[in-house]
């Protein structure tokens, strides 16, 4: 009887280890689940970067130090979040994924991802990789020539490795996967080259592809309507570079998509669906149940692919299913997520090209006389710069305050449509406008990092960047703080309530990445990668002032 | 032939190659344009239109006009960020990007 219930033990104990991380641990990852743990895009399925610890609060951060730090051998830059599962921290970056032990940073394995150095040319902005997924026992990965890897999480050791796409037809991946519903879910990059925009489902296990959701509506589609009756939907762009966010229980992922192809939208006319739009997938099927377009007839290089965070918002004493994105268009937006409509949708910096409060009844952007000007061949300034009042690093979201935080960037370009269309080529670069930055007046602000309301886009606070703007995600706590980095290596720790900067710490290198927390044996931890690179709009003036190089750094309280 | 021939024309030679180097260094007008065509199209992304706004990437503006090989070595292989080129430039259209980038923009 003895024998028999150590046998069942032990058989428990290898299942469960064999099952490692279930479909259930990955629901509740900063849902309730273990904070031991960080399995998710976005510190939980909803994105949110919150966490509810608060070891690290207001009174103690002036203790934070690190307690390990890893060379990520990697000169182009490091924009990755780390995942954490049992003692265990997954990093990745174009070059590697390594496995680190928690407690002390010593590297466990490392898997380099030894892609085709010449599809470096078909990425736009900077040779990037956002992290892995992690679920039960494995570690995925994609790589810039545009395949996805299965890794043994306990080894390194690659299970499978399928090809996503043709990187010689413009196709790369810098995103991070994830898995919803037990689909392995990937996006793709490639809006200056041609491409035709997807999200594709891969079975976990094998890397076999099951389906693959176009992001450009083609013949017999609904939407196909909004292209013009041709084939130019084909190299119609849509990429989808910003891993989604997932509600399990509706059973909805939602993708962002990036500028159209070619930029210029004269050669495309229509409202191109669903070039610049937000698209509820499901992911068991790749069956699109609803889209919202943030910036119909995209012509400015205006991404939509920034994270969209999902939130149960209390919106008129009505709790509301809510999404929130700030887009590069310029507008902080929220919508119902059960359906895609409009609740509310406002400029969160200064906007020129449209006007700066969306109509809710009407739903969509209403352009000015700059967007007319811009379309009909003139050169015009355009506010955002087309990278963005915002770019993809992601922004945090406190449940408890329901306020946003992230920075922001006050930057005018120079735009023109081109005259001819662009030829278009396999691989190569696919625009037709010109496009340049208006020079800055160096007495203001380039940017700031601020506190948000979702629904009014008003600034709780604001702190001002004078000598470069951040470009890095952040991560708020109940501890009354939030986390971000600078271009010039400061990690730094803000007062929820003020902006007021408590701590810093300098990484050597510039922070454009994604920081994360969690717990080992009850101790709160505080992670980010730093290495400068990437395409930041601040490359002209770090250069000579701030170091490349990447590394990893752990964080925790002095005891 | 004498010894002193054979000398001579080994030298010649020799020297043949650096002559026909010199000879490319001295490009004509369609050969600029041409550089600047294939610049637009692939390089002014990160190395600004007209090579006049480069953020970060090199200035083109300041390259020195006595690294020929230099600048051909990075175009074919890359460097740092910077990816190799090598797989889809012919040697003569780098040859004409480096006419172009020699001859400058003009202001």
């Amino acid at each position: 009887m003895k024998l028999k219930l150590i046998a069942v033990a032990a058989g428990l104990a290898c299942a469960f280890a064999a099952q490692a991380q279930t479909l259930q641990d990955l629901v509740r990852d900063g849902n309730g689940g273990s904070t031991d743990n960080v399995l998710t895009y976005g510190m939980g399925y909803h994105q949110q970067r919150y966490s509810a610890l608060k070891q690290i609060n207001k009174s103690t951060v002036k203790r934070l130090v690190p307690v390990w730090s890893l060379s990520m051998t990697n000169e182009v830059g490091e924009q990755g979040q780390p995942m954490v599962y049992n003692g265990v921290m997954y990093a990745a970056n174009v070059q590697r994924v390594v496995a680190v032990d928690v407690a002390t940073g010593r590297q466990l394995w490392e898997y380099e991802t030894n892609w085709d150095k010449n599809a470096a040319r078909v990425v736009c902005c900077g040779l990037s990789n956002r992290g892995v997924a992690v679920f039960d026992g494995k570690v995925f990965v994609a790589t810039l020539d545009a395949h996805i890897v299965g890794l043994d999480a306990k080894t390194g050791k690659q299970l499978w490795k399928s090809k996503v796409a043709e990187w010689k037809e413009g196709y790369s991946i810098t995103s991070a996967p994830t898995v919803a519903n037990g689909v392995l879910m990937t996006g793709m990059t490639g809006g200056e080259y041609g491409v035709r925009g997807f999200v594709a489902g891969y079975d976990p296990q094998t890397g076999k592809e099951l389906w693959r959701r176009f992001t450009t509506a083609g013949p017999g589609e609904k939407g196909h309507e909004t292209w013009p009756n041709d084939d130019s939907y084909k190299r119609g762009g849509g990429s989808t570079w910003i891993t989604g966010s997932y509600d399990p229980e509706l059973d909805l992922t939602y993708w962002g998509t990036s500028n159209g192809g070619p930029w210029g939208a004269n050669w495309r006319p229509g409202d191109n669906l669903w070039v610049a739009s937000v698209i509820a997938i499901r992911p068991k099927t790749g069956e699109i149940v609803w889209h919202y377009q943030w910036t119909p007839a995209e012509t400015y290089d205006f991404d939509g692919n920034n994270e969209n965070v999902l939130a149960d918002m209390t919106i008129g004493g009505q709790k509301r299913k809510v999404l929130m994105h700030a887009d590069r268009n310029g507008f902080l937006y929220v919508l119902d997520r059960t359906n895609g409509k409009l609740i509310a949708g406002n400029a969160y910096v200064p906007v020129n090209w449209a006007k700066p409060r969306i109509d809710p009844a009407l739903g969509r952007v209403e352009e000015t006389d700059v967007a007319k000007r811009l379309r009909a061949g003139e050169k015009v300034e355009v506010q955002p710069r087309w990278t963005g009042g915002k770019n993809w690093f992601p922004m945090a979201y406190n449940p408890n305050t329901q306020k946003l935080y992230f920075p922001v960037k006050h930057e005018t370009s120079i735009y023109q449509i081109n005259k001819e269309m662009p030829a278009y080529k396999a691989g190569e670069r696919y625009t037709g406008v010109t496009n340049t930055t208006k020079d800055r007046d160096p007495a203001e602000a380039w940017g700031y990092y601020a506190a948000f309301d979702p629904m009014t886009a008003k600034r709780a606070w604001e702190v001002p960047q004078k000598e470069f703007p951040m470009w890095s995600g952040s991560l708020v706590t109940a501890g009354g703080i939030v986390f971000s980095g600078k271009l010039t290596g400061e990690f730094v720790a803000f007062d929820e309530e003020t902006g007021r900067e408590l701590w810093k710490f300098q990484t050597g290198s510039g922070v454009t990445s994604q920081p994360i927390t969690f717990t080992h044996k009850g101790r709160q931890y505080v992670s980010v990668l730093s290495g400068l690179g990437g395409g930041t709009s601040a490359r002209r003036e770090t250069s000579g002032k701030v170091q490349r190089g990447g590394s990893l750094w752990t964080f925790a309280l002095m005891d | 032939m004498t010894m002193k021939r054979l000398v001579w024309w080994a030298a010649l030679a020799v020297m043949a190659p650096a002559a026909y180097a010199d000879m490319e260094d001295t490009p004509s007008p369609e050969q600029i344009k041409r550089g600047a065509a294939l610049y637009a199209q692939h390089c002014a992304a990160c190395h600004g239109p007209r090579m006049a706004d480069p953020e970060g990437a090199f200035d083109l503006r300041k390259f020195p006009p006595d690294q020929r090989s230099r600048f051909i070595n990075s175009v074919t292989n890359g460097k740092n960020s910077m990816p190799p080129w090598g797989g889809l430039f012919k040697r003569e259209e780098i040859d004409s990007l480096w006419a172009y980038v020699v001859a400058g923009e003009k202001k």
